[in-house]
């Protein structure tokens, strides 16, 4: 029995960051020491490898491996900076019928013979690309926003995730505004994990930085960006690690930003 | 000529069937199983004791959804039955066995839809987006947040009991209403009922209480 964690990052509905999640949590766990392989299994929109800039080393996919054309070796884009990073592309953007929950399987029985991390990029809904990708995984992390639609369409998830016996699933609250949840203009933690009643994995913030390294092909994790969505994944990765990590309080946010702003203009000053 | 399974309270199907089929002189068996819950392999034992008798196993009725169920999933011709059950004149029709009630554990989640012909005692959440619907009652041990449908067969006597009551929606009978906007008092349970025609929300009534 192998102690390799296989992971299947899914939200249900659309543009929550499941991608992002998956690109910087692979990052921060590599950078831990984790072996890990981030496996896009969102090949039909395939963007994982534009947010880690490997897009222009991908020669093969997982549909080569599993056809024998290819080694898995071969098949597994090493990042840049960081060597215990893998990206394996589930497969080609044009050949969507290809993947059944079984190639899926064989997949991730390969990987997990070789890293102790599998990340699993779900694609948005729940058919069949939801169905391939939760085929293989054994725990789940569901991302959602404190919006009405992203918490009903995790609900739906986490139940199809239930009848799949995936366990454990855990929660990561993205997109977090914290100036509109002490006004009450957002949906507050409390209110979510009311209604989806799984552990917060973690908190994290909105961050205009994530637009920045999501275009630029540099996770945010990659460097020691003091950005408070980085720190958030960052204490993400700990906590898959088993750490305790407390989780960051969206009513101190600000405060706590505007002391570290203080501080930087000081540094700068001297 | 139909071939009644014992009485449940008399005596095991299993015991008295042999000997039953002994007795039957007709090569194709019509089975009423009248209140027996069978399984699917109670049923493929069923059908072995008739083979091995030397008969062939014609049509299969039960008062029992369950056993219908079964039936249907081996294949087997199976219908509701029309004779009256033994059980319906008992003294005391005012108990309730644990045959009336379907008993669920476990939050219903955005989608899930729990149907019953039973009254449904709910041992968790109803969450928003989620329905629970019943031709009887349905009790909510948990917070109801989703739609409910009380009575989905016309009974316009059926209730919905929630410990916490804030419905998208209430269905009793062919009535429907939209859930209060305002947040219910905290750790009341309450109860929807008809009330001439509308739906009306009212603290849980405790029932023993209200007979003295």
């Amino acid at each position: 029995m192998s102690t390799t964690r296989t992971i299947l990052i899914c939200s249900g509905k659309g543009g929550v960051g499941k991608t992002t999640t998956t690109a910087n949590l692979g990052i921060a766990l590599a950078r831990q020491g984790a072996k890990t392989v981030v496996l896009d299994a969102d090949f039909g929109l395939r963007n994982l490898d534009l947010l880690l800039g490997l897009e222009n080393r991908i020669v093969y996919t997982a549909q080569e491996v599993l056809a024998e054309t290819c080694r898995l070796e071969q098949a597994l884009v090493k990042h840049k900076q960081e060597p215990n990073l893998a990206l394996l592309p589930a497969g080609n953007p044009r050949m969507l019928e290809w993947l059944k929950p079984k190639d899926m399987q064989a997949i991730v029985a390969l990987l997990e013979r070789q890293f102790d991390y599998v990340l699993i990029d779900c694609p948005a809904g729940i058919e069949d690309g939801f169905k391939n990708a939760a085929a293989a995984a054994r725990e789940a992390v569901v991302i959602t926003t404190p919006e009405v639609a992203a918490v009903r369409d995790a609900d739906r998830v986490i139940g199809l995730l239930n009848t799949k016996g995936v366990q454990p699933v855990q929660l990561v609250l993205n997109r977090v505004r914290p100036k509109m949840m002490s006004n009450q203009e957002m949906l507050s933690v409390d209110d979510v994990t009311d209604i989806l009643a799984l552990p917060l994995l973690g908190l994290v913030f909105e961050d205009e930085q994530v637009i920045v390294s999501t275009n630029r092909g540099e996770p945010l994790t990659l460097s020691d960006s003091s950005s408070p969505a980085a720190q958030a994944y960052g204490n993400i990765a700990q906590r898959l690690q088993g750490e305790d990590i407390p989780l960051m309080d969206p009513s101190q946010a600000r405060r706590g930003l505007r002391a570290r702003m203080r501080k930087l203009m000081q540094t700068r000053i001297f | 000529m139909t071939l009644r399974l014992p009485d449940q309270r008399l005596d095991h199907w299993r015991d008295r069937l042999p000997d039953l089929l002994n007795r039957y002189s007709q090569p194709i068996v019509d089975l009423d199983c009248g209140d027996w819950m069978l399984n699917c392999s109670d049923l493929a034992d069923l059908c072995a004791a008739v083979t091995e008798a030397g008969h062939q196993l014609g049509r299969i009725t039960s008062r029992v959804p369950e056993t219908i169920v079964s039936a249907s999933a081996l294949g087997l011709d199976a219908s509701r039955s029309n004779t009256p059950s033994n059980t319906e004149d008992r003294p005391n029709p005012a108990v309730t066995g644990p045959s009336d009630l379907l008993f669920h554990h476990g939050t219903l989640r955005s989608g899930d839809h729990l149907q019953s012909d039973r009254s449904i005692l709910l041992f968790g959440d109803v969450n928003p987006g989620a329905r629970i619907s019943s031709t009887a009652d349905v009790l909510v041990w948990g917070r109801l947040r989703g739609v409910a449908h009380a009575g989905c067969e016309g009974s316009t006597t059926a209730k919905i009991v929630a410990l916490q009551l804030r419905p998208l929606q209430l269905r009793i009978a062919d009535v429907v209403a939209r859930g209060p906007d305002d947040l219910p008092q905290v750790g009341l349970a309450e109860q929807a009922q008809l009330k001439d025609g509308v739906i009306a929300i009212e603290p849980a009534v405790i029932q023993s209480l209200q007979k003295r």
